[in-house]
């Protein structure tokens, strides 16, 4: 089965990623933190319950996760691939997880709320995202009582989601830019504007890989289509920044750019050790080397998800027992020789 | 900026030092910050830090908690105003409106905002038009629940003539109680206003109300 990240990179955007989530509580349950045990249990089967025919609405062939008879492995390896958080994978209490195939899809039930439905795709696709979200928002809706204030919109367990529950954010893979001294700067403006700008793999220069992540920072007093143009608006803009500043060092620098290309390749392709860190260096070069038309490859490949494929969490799925580091550095090497295909 | 200690890493803490009157400023990354001794501040820079504490900040701790503040816990799932502020996290829906007078000004600053805008639940809004419907009845109580919000706005002559009214005519007890629900929600928009001596007298009206209906 394909899953969306599976999308071939292709020349051009420094867009990865988009992605929609909504958080809901339903009226008259108090929110999962303040539930026992057995309240938390009964909660996810009338959710599960109610939402057992979700198939029916999509055309999509989802699957249900007790998340509480997942390995500590399964839950790291979702969160690699952000299927979930990590406050959601060290949760003890019941919870469950709906998810299409793909893994595009997703619903949470009893996280840190009732409801957190999540909408993935490869590109800049913030409007359609939020209309699936929507769709399974009304789906829900229907089935249950929304806790839903006139003043406060959707009450969430936490005050930064509350009004409209959504966060739309954007992926995108910044490396010339983020080399830049304006960053920061330029981060600091976002913020101005509401959006919040951070590094997916850390923050400032240990962000290995060069992904950024542009989301909404509030949800109160600010309407969905209002969040979807905010955010859509600054990846744009900071997307042209980045093809930019890579076409003036493609102008200037072509060999410079095509060496760094094809040597990032050239280990990846041939290393037999490969630490997390180098691995994400490497294949950010590469990316750059794709978008800028530099490398080309005979198959369609794509570089983010070899980028969730290296994470340690993905690495173990299906190994018998956890692997020390320099175990990891020879399986992470060994999955990444067997995913690169030719170049043209 | 780079840090200063490891000069590696990019500083994103700022330390002001005032010592004798003379002022130095330090940059540090927050793993360095984390290594060196802040006192009282170290455990901001520990990666354990949890987001939620920070934002506690914003919500109020290190104010002066109130009594009044520490005494508020919501009705339904006993959260105290106290544990919301410390976790940054409410514990049902109606914590809202229990405290939404002590929230309100925090969450503008949180969010920028205090008003929802945007998408509202099918079945939350054929309530609301159901409700506009039959309002027939519903204006009737409201008249009379705006009168005796008036009443109490009049100030403690107008309290006291209720009160021998209410006495004498034996009221039923959920008469009573629409008239303490009135006169709360006249305190809380007299706080709003910081009026604080309506806000006591309806205060006083509610407690004795309470003890009438044996509360």
């Amino acid at each position: 089965m394909t899953r969306w990240f599976d999308e071939a990179s292709e020349k051009g955007s420094a867009v990865v990623s988009s992605r929609v989530r909504l958080v809901r509580n339903l009226d008259g349950y108090v929110f999962p933190s303040r539930m026992t045990s057995g309240e938390s249990a009964e909660m996810v089967r009338r959710l599960k319950g109610g939402l057992r025919e979700l198939d029916s609405l999509d055309g999509k062939s989802y699957e249900y996760l007790d998340l509480t008879e997942l390995g500590s492995l399964e839950k790291k390896a979702l969160t690699e691939r952000r299927v979930i958080n990590t406050t959601i994978a060290a949760k003890k209490e019941p919870s469950g997880l709906i998810f299409s195939e793909a893994e595009d899809t997703g619903i949470l039930l009893n996280g840190s709320d009732h409801v957190r439905i999540q909408v993935m795709a490869s590109g800049l696709k913030l409007p359609e995202l939020w209309k699936q979200a929507n769709k399974i928002d009304d789906y829900i809706g229907e089935r249950f009582s929304y806790a839903f204030d006139e003043k406060y919109g959707y009450l969430t367990s936490f005050p930064t989601n509350m009004g409209t529950g959504l966060r739309a954010s954007v992926i995108l893979h910044l490396p010339a830019l983020s080399l830049g001294k304006k960053f920061n700067g330029m981060v600091t403006e976002m913020s101005r504007f509401g959006a919040a700008v951070k590094g997916v793999y850390g923050e400032g220069s240990e962000n290995y890989g060069a992904l950024y992540q542009v989301s909404n920072q509030k949800t109160l007093g600010i309407s969905e289509k209002e969040i979807l143009e905010l955010v859509t608006k600054v990846a744009l803009q900071l997307a042209s920044q980045e093809e930019q500043v890579r076409r003036m060092a493609m102008e200037k620098h072509s060999l410079e750019c095509a060496d760094e290309a094809y040597k990032s390749y050239g280990v990846l392709k041939y290393a037999r050790r490969l630490s997390q860190k180098d691995a994400m260096i490497f294949l950010s070069q590469m990316m750059s080397g794709v978008t800028d038309g530099i490398l080309q490859f005979k198959e369609p490949c794509s570089l983010y998800r070899i980028m969730l494929g290296i994470q340690p969490g993905n690495l173990q799925l299906g190994a018998d027992r956890p692997f020390d580091k320099e175990e990891l550095d020879a399986v992470r090497a060994a999955f990444v020789r067997e995913e690169l295909p030719e170049l043209i | 900026m780079l840090c200063e200690r490891c000069k590696i890493r990019e500083a994103n803490i700022q330390y002001t030092e005032i010592v004798n009157g003379v002022k130095t400023e330090h940059h540090f990354c927050a793993q360095c910050a984390k290594e060196l001794d802040f006192g009282p501040y170290s455990a901001i820079f520990d990666s354990d830090f949890p987001l939620g504490k920070l934002l506690s900040g914003l919500l109020g701790v290190g104010e002066t908690a109130g009594e009044e503040q520490v005494q508020v816990v919501c009705p339904t799932c006993g959260l105290s105003y106290e544990e919301f502020v410390k976790n940054s996290r409410f514990g049902c829906p109606d914590c809202y409106g229990v405290f939404d007078l002590l929230i309100s000004d925090k969450i503008k600053q949180l969010q920028g905002n205090d008003s929802h805008k945007g998408k509202q639940p099918e079945d939350w809004k054929r309530k609301q038009k159901e409700m506009a419907a039959g309002s027939v009845f519903g204006s009737q109580k409201e008249a009379q629940a705006d009168s005796q919000a008036k009443a109490g706005e009049t100030g403690a002559e107008g309290n006291l003539e209720s009160e021998t009214v209410s006495a004498g005519s034996g009221r039923s007890i959920p008469e009573i109680e629409e008239e303490i629900r009135v006169l709360d929600a006249r305190r809380q928009e007299a706080i709003r206003r910081e009026e604080y001596e309506t806000a006591a007298q309806c205060r006083d009206r509610i407690k004795e109300l309470r003890e009438e209906i044996g509360l």
